[in-house]
């Protein structure tokens, strides 16, 4: 059996443009408009004529392999680094110009980057002090971020006196208490275990929520990148490869590339037969027939069809439509089952049922049959 | 297999096989060298000084004297505005090599680092040239017009001052700049991402963290310039005698025995007591350039800690403030071109007087002028013809070696001893091990004086080599010791388990782990020998010249080119070992 996602309304209709996230609640957000932003680095292009646009108070994710520049493009915005070509307007307007300290952006670090030589509630004030805002003012908004952050009772630490997880939330505060119009976060998570990640992924979309600032963040965490974001960018080698809310980015990714680094994914190389607008019936090269899904821009006859492991069934007898196979291993992981078959084309496939009553595992070795339906197939460009 | 996990398995009681493979027996030879040599002279001479009638009478006699007393004060004020000259400069030499990259930060580095290991003497002696009459410096200023006629720049307050700074300054820069590159990088863009201009993010980030730095630098300098003989002796005048001068003056003309020794316990003790307070406050590391684990934060007090403003925070408040409004309308280039103006000024002066040195080591000219009238080798061919320069040359560079041998073996053993061992209070045992780089070397030469008088070793090869130790055995313990915890203790464990001895363990992993800085020791050791003076001038015979006395003794009656072509080989010497000791010297520049 397959269970599926809860579909989001319009998050699989195709007239649906994706990207257009929640309505930001205060509007202080910006719109950021990344156009044609080349980064060089003596021959290597760390940004090779990006462009993304950003709707104001949007939560927007870059995701990527280490070396895919996701940091250099945060670098950019940023201003700790400078566009080789291309332009970066914020609200309409080129930011080039304009020197680090005079952007107005928050920033969190992936080290947290707290001053150590200051109490924390000195860290957050370290915004304000700057922009020379009044004592008073400032002591009542370092109050209320603390508060907000849970961290009032920390205000007069060194942060040499917290834990991880704390340092970074104090980082938080300060890189949000004067409420910037783009907040950016540069691997935020990483240096923290899977608990305490999850908690502070939520505790970060709530801020979010609250404060409605544009949201840039930076991972190599994919399940990170899809619980946090209204949408995602994915980048490789320099390139954002595809934009798309998590659900589109999992379900139709655009190739290779981002199928296989998000989620797992069973690839299955096979040849077109037929084709009725977005629905295709294919051969694999065994000589079975099955069905899938495809963007309408999908050209040629042989192409690699994507079934997410979670989509397959098994069936201990053929089936209509089934493909023979033998289990090579069986795992039991808890809420999942996950067991790998070879098909007899030497296709090694991943499966993944939902544990249920009176289950078993089955053994290595043994004939099974996979089918999968013809919108569990997804062809790849 | 070590002996670690047997003890924690078997009973307290440890045989005698155990006891003798303890780490720690590894300790005693260099102690008991020191205790010979450093520790029992020191006390006989503290002795000494409290053997008059009352005992402080020729305590009371040293404050009580005018001529001593204004000396003491006169020696402070120099070493103090020499420590904040050394700040002033230093710091901007320290960002400069911190901003560079590529082959500009290693030429930087080196024209800074590179005098740091020339002879005081050395130094002293190019900066004799720079400012003389015919110097380079009066030549220039009366071509500019400034002067009309040149002037004596020499023997005076200002060429102390200047001299002094000169030759302490590197040591400023090496303590600035580690504590810089132990800054988050990130720390700045922070500060600059939450809108801190480039001066505001260097006051308020860069500055506080690396004050412990400036804090450091600046005690080492101020420690190592009150007890200052040969500069100021070069440099100044008949008004600018510092108390070490003193007892070198009193040594020659043997007054009586208690006031002598009471002159250096004075100094000693003002030495130890600034040395104890610094310790106190930046932890004792700072002396051999240490760090302590983490910034210790003060331990958390639940109560009151709200009106927890630091001086440091108030007077950046109240003085930092209204001065960056006041600069904040600058550009953020300004700022990069002070460090590059300023660093530059440094490394220039760093390295011009020894350029000009070597240059004048060429000339046709029987006195010194630069530029040169003409070029020759005829003071290089002087140098190596005459057998007083010559047997000078061989001399030192026999108690050199012998003094390397010495250093080396005993400090290494007990670099080894205070990594490996378990012993409590190993930093105080590290301490007194490297507690003769803080003495000053005329109250030790004192010292070492009567007990070389004792047992006959005046003007030995062997007494010299063995003094000249005291000051060697703290470098390689340094050296080696950092060396050491360098070494993956899993990889001796490893070849403990597959079934090697520990001496086997030694020569195959651990020897070859720690050769590099075995081998930098061994120059470092031998360097600073083969440049030792102050030593030297008390515990040597006439018939026992080093190549350093015999500079000296040139220096003081005739400044001829010899000396440069002297200079020049030094130079030569030390960037040869330099070159060498390369890989140790950047993989510790990286940051242990």
């Amino acid at each position: 059996m397959i269970v599926n996602l809860a579909e989001r309304p319009g998050a699989s209709d195709p007239a649906a443009v994706p990207g257009a996230g929640p309505q930001p609640q205060t509007g202080i957000g910006s719109g950021i408009s990344i156009r044609d932003a080349v980064k060089r680095y003596g021959s290597f292009a760390a940004a090779d004529h990006i462009s993304l646009d950003i709707q104001p108070g949007e939560f927007v994710t870059l995701l990527g392999p280490s070396g895919s520049g996701k940091t250099t493009l945060l670098n950019l915005l940023a201003g700790f680094q400078q566009l080789n070509a291309g332009e970066i307007l914020v609200d309409g307007k080129a930011i080039h110009n304009v020197p680090v300290h005079k952007r107005g952006f928050g920033m969190v670090f992936q080290s947290y980057a707290l001053f150590p030589n200051m109490t924390v509630a000195q860290n957050v004030a370290f915004p304000m002090r700057m922009a020379g805002l009044d004592r008073a003012t400032s002591d009542r908004r370092v109050h209320e971020t603390l508060e907000m952050m849970r961290l009032t009772d920390h205000a007069q630490k060194m942060p040499s006196e917290m834990s991880g997880g704390q340092q970074q939330r104090v980082a938080i505060a300060r890189s949000i208490v004067m409420r910037p119009r783009v907040v950016l976060m540069d691997e935020p998570l990483s240096a923290l275990d899977r608990r305490l990640r999850e908690s502070i992924q939520i505790e970060i979309r709530e801020i979010h929520r609250t404060i409605g600032s544009t949201f840039l963040f930076v991972t190599h965490d994919q399940s990170e990148a899809l619980t946090m974001s209204d949408r995602i960018a994915v980048m490789d080698a320099g390139k954002i490869i595809q934009v798309d809310t998590p659900d589109e980015i999992y379900r139709r990714p655009r190739n290779r590339f981002v199928a296989s680094f998000i989620g797992e994914s069973n690839l299955v190389e096979a040849e077109i037969l037929r084709r009725e607008g977005g629905a295709l019936t294919l051969r694999t090269r065994t000589g079975h027939q099955f069905r899938a899904e495809s963007r309408d821009e999908v050209t040629g006859r042989n192409v690699t069809v994507l079934v997410r492991p979670e989509r397959l069934r098994l069936h201990e007898t053929a089936m209509p439509g089934s493909i023979p196979a033998k289990v090579r291993s069986a795992l039991f992981l808890g809420e999942v089952l996950r067991i790998e078959v070879e098909l007899d084309s030497g296709e090694v496939m991943l499966v993944r049922c939902p544990d249920r009553a009176g289950q078993v595992l089955p053994d290595p070795g043994s004939e099974v049959h996979v089918s999968w339906g013809a919108e569990d197939g997804w062809v790849l460009a | 297999m070590t002996d670690v996990p047997a003890d924690a398995l078997m009973a307290p009681r440890r045989s005698l096989r155990q006891r003798l493979s303890d780490p720690a027996l590894l300790l005693l030879p260099a102690f008991a060298f020191l205790a010979f040599i450093y520790v029992q002279p020191l006390i006989d001479l503290m002795m000494t000084s409290v053997e008059g009638e009352p005992w402080y009478a020729d305590l009371a006699r040293v404050f009580s004297t005018p001529l001593y007393f204004d000396s003491l004060i006169r020696t402070m004020q120099i070493a103090l505005t020499v420590a904040l000259l050394c700040a002033l400069f230093g710091y901007p030499a320290a960002l400069l090599i911190q901003r560079t990259r590529g082959v500009t930060q290693m030429l930087v580095a080196t024209a800074i680092i590179l005098p740091y290991f020339i002879a005081i003497l050395i130094r002293t002696y190019a900066w004799m040239v720079l400012l003389g009459r015919n110097g380079p410096i009066n030549k220039v200023a009366v071509w500019l017009g400034i002067f009309d006629e040149p002037l004596g720049l020499l023997f005076n307050r200002g060429a102390v001052l200047l001299g002094m700074t000169a030759v302490l300054l590197p040591i400023m820069v090496l303590s600035i700049y580690s504590s810089l590159t132990r800054v988050d990088p990130a720390l700045k863009r922070a500060a600059m991402a939450n809108g801190a201009g480039p001066l505001a993010a260097f006051w308020r980030v860069l500055l506080p963290l690396t004050l412990p730095g400036v804090g450091a630098g600046f005690l080492l300098v101020f420690v190592q310039a009150l007890g200052f003989f040969i500069t100021p002796t070069l440099l100044g005048g008949p008004g600018d005698m510092m108390f070490a001068m003193h007892i070198t003056q009193q040594a020659d003309s043997v007054t009586g025995e208690g006031f002598l020794q009471a002159l250096a316990v004075v100094l000693l003790v003002i030495t130890l007591v600034t040395v104890a307070v610094a310790g106190r406050l930046l932890g004792f590391e700072f002396i051999w350039g240490g760090t302590r684990a983490a910034p210790a934060p003060k331990p958390a007090k639940a109560v009151d800690r709200t009106p927890r403003r630091g001086l440091s925070a108030t007077v950046a408040d109240t003085v930092g403030w209204p001065l960056l409004r006041m600069v904040s309308g600058l550009q953020a280039r300004w700022g990069a071109w002070t460090v590059r103006l300023m660093g530059g000024f440094i490394v220039a002066m760093l390295v011009i007087p020894i350029v000009v040195v070597m240059i004048i080591s060429f000339s046709k000219a029987s006195y010194l002028t630069f530029p040169p009238p003409a070029y020759s080798l005829r003071w290089y061919e002087k140098f190596f013809s005459d057998s007083n320069w010559m047997d000078a040359f061989w001399n030192s560079l026999g108690i050199a070696c012998l003094s390397a041998g010495i250093s080396v073996s005993l400090g290494a053993t007990a670099a080894m001893g205070i990594v490996r061992s378990k012993i409590k209070y190993k930093s105080t045992v590290m301490l007194l091990l490297v507690s003769p780089m803080i003495v000053p070397p005329v109250v030790l030469g004192l010292s070492l004086y009567s007990l070389f008088l004792k047992f006959e070793l005046v003007g030995t090869y062997l007494g010299l080599a063995a003094a000249h130790s005291i000051g060697g055995i703290p470098i390689v313990v340094v050296i080696v010791a950092a060396a050491l915890q360098g070494v993956d203790r899993q990889l001796e464990q490893g070849a403990a388990v597959h079934g090697a001895s520990p001496l086997t363990v030694f020569r195959t992993v651990t020897l070859p782990a720690i050769a590099p800085g075995l081998g930098a020791a061994v120059f470092f050791a031998f360097l600073h020998s083969f440049d030792e003076l102050v030593l030297t001038l008390f515990l040597s015979s006439p018939r026992m010249k080093t190549l350093p006395l015999m500079l000296w003794g040139d220096i003081n009656y005739q400044l001829n080119p010899v000396l440069a072509v002297v200079s020049t080989l030094e130079v030569l010497l030390v960037v040869g070992g330099i070159i060498l000791a390369r890989p140790v010297l950047t993989r510790r520049a990286g940051g242990h």
